[in-house]
């Protein structure tokens, strides 16, 4: 296996951008990212694009805004990690030397979902368990009501990330979201599945976020930007859940646990001591509060202790989602995971502006996708580790 | 009468007048899942038998959702039933609210869940209580 290098990084704000089709926005960010490359569209070799939603074909579609052609191109889904499954493909590619340079897409609008299938909660079409009325906040407030029941979580451990990631989101210029939030006032909005409300849910958003991964050879040729240390993709994995895992607790999914535990051995860190900054799949507060064990950063139970160390803030031993997370960042679904990659990227070159985590060497970009039920709606999630 | 069909494939089968939950049982690994599919879902052997689900079991976790999801009116409490064969079905409990504890019993009912525009019937399943002394667990 080859090393792979972060050649550069593009996206659109996220949020509301109804005007735009999705391969306006994914050209958007696709442009960004090879302009932040400082390479030519013709460069590129391969091109992966993550979406849920678009209609067929959108990596050709966007990347012919570019005038990028006539090399292979592929689409793949993995519901909210279908971003991170393009870059786990780029990746590969670029690892087993297949290919020396590429680009990882990841889009979705959720304002043209919307106007298809009218706004209200994502029940998995088709799916038992969705016929039956469970959705994605059913499903994290049986997660939430475990973290009160067996980790002696409060409303207001439960509330922590999204007062946390809402301000955090203050500050980063990419946010759907520039408002602060309180405990009080995320109890006061509405409530839709006891005990997690409206302002305790990521909300819908449109947008692209597009990441050039290339060669250790390649790399050392084209990158322009020498001010910033080379970043390097030490661990990627796509980890999927199995049968059994309907019957594990929300509280340790094997498909998380198991994905971090890989991704970490792949890139020889200790989640412990070594990972200076993680960004990972907020959807909802109470998921982020459950996943710093799961992703191995605190012991199994620990958790809340954890959040309530403040180890999980800048400043602490490992910021969670300085970016604001999709609790402020916004969720275009496809997009997030790679968006992930590129926030984890910004942090080690040290341009995270006033979200910067103070001398990040080593950082963890985690997606899950799927609801964690029977066997027809199972549950994916993508984990890279990023290093310099 | 109305039309009746059962809101997921092979959820529910008719075995003597009544509608009842049929898994697989896999006669090799000995697990049961729900709903059946081509192979055994945990270690992929052809060797499976239909078999009803036990109609009691345990709420491992639920959660009460208050906004409408599509039919279904709100509170709607959903929940995950351990059954005592092991497998973990998920279904929609019918209970007051503030009676919902983890671990509490419940069994399983069938009945209309909710009617299409025309008229058609759409059957399933859902959990009650069981309550003290009927019984029921």
């Amino acid at each position: 296996m080859r090393d792979v290098y972060v050649l550069g990084i593009g996206q659109t704000i996220f949020g509301k951008h109804d005007s735009l089709t999705v391969n306006d926005l994914g050209a958007a960010a696709a442009l960004a990212a090879v302009k932040d490359a400082g390479i030519s569209p013709k460069e590129l070799k391969v091109a992966y694009c993550g979406t849920m939603f678009s209609p067929p074909t959108p990596v050709q579609s966007i990347l012919f805004h570019l005038g990028a052609d006539r090399i292979p191109m592929y689409t793949v889904e993995n519901a909210c990690a279908s971003g991170s499954s393009a870059v786990h493909l780029l990746f590969q590619e670029v690892a087993l030397g297949v290919r020396d340079v590429g680009i990882a897409l990841g889009v979705e609008s959720l304002s043209a979902f919307n106007r298809k299938f009218g706004k209200g909660l994502l029940a998995i079409e088709g799916d038992l368990q969705g016929k039956l009325a469970l959705t994605m906040p059913s499903f994290f407030a049986k997660l939430c009501n475990r973290l009160m029941e067996k980790r002696g979580a409060t409303i207001e451990d439960i509330c922590y990330p999204s007062v946390k990631n809402h301000k955090a989101g203050m500050t980063n210029p990419y946010s759907q979201y520039k408002t602060e939030v309180t405990v009080e006032s995320i109890m006061a909005s509405p409530m839709i599945a006891d005990p997690i409300t409206v302002l305790q849910c990521c909300p819908q958003s449109d947008g692209a976020a597009a990441v050039i991964l290339c060669s250790e050879e390649y790399y050392k040729q084209h990158n322009k930007k020498a001010h910033r240390p080379p970043v390097r993709i030490g661990g990627s994995v796509i980890s999927v859940s199995g049968a059994e895992d309907a019957s594990y607790d929300p509280l340790a999914m094997q498909v998380v646990i198991k994905g971090a535990k890989d991704a970490c051995e792949m890139a020889g860190v200790d989640p412990r001591k070594d990972i200076d900054v993680v960004e990972l799949h907020d959807a909802f507060s109470g998921e982020e509060l459950a996943a710093y064990e799961m992703l191995g950063l605190c012991e199994p139970g620990e958790g809340v202790a954890f959040a309530r160390s403040r180890a999980v803030e800048l400043g602490g031993r490992c910021p969670v989602n300085p970016s604001g997370g999709l609790l402020s960042m916004g969720h275009p679904l496809g997009a997030s995971g790679v968006r992930v990659v590129n926030d984890i990227a910004r942090q080690l070159w040290g341009e995270a502006g006033e979200n910067q985590v103070e001398g990040a060497r080593v950082g963890l970009a985690q997606m899950l996708g799927g609801v964690l039920t029977g066997i027809e709606s199972p549950v994916v999630a993508g984990i890279h580790i990023l290093m310099k | 009468m109305s039309k009746q069909v059962v809101f997921y494939p092979g959820a529910l089968e008719e075995r003597d007048g009544i509608l009842v939950q049929m898994g697989h049982k896999c006669r090799d690994c000995g697990k049961t899942s729900y709903p059946p599919v081509e192979l055994c879902p945990f270690c992929s052997s052809e060797n499976v038998e239909k078999v009803p689900l036990s109609t009691t079991g345990t709420v491992f976790s639920y959660s009460i959702t208050r906004v409408p999801v599509g039919p279904f009116k709100p509170p709607i409490i959903g929940g995950y039933i351990d059954l005592p064969e092991g497998t973990r079905v998920f279904g929609q409990i019918h209970a007051k609210p503030e009676k919902m504890k983890t671990g509490m019993k419940v069994k399983v009912q069938t009945g209309v869940l909710w009617t299409e525009k025309d008229g058609t019937e759409v059957i399933g399943y859902h959990y009650v209580p069981c309550e003290a002394g009927s019984g029921g667990a």
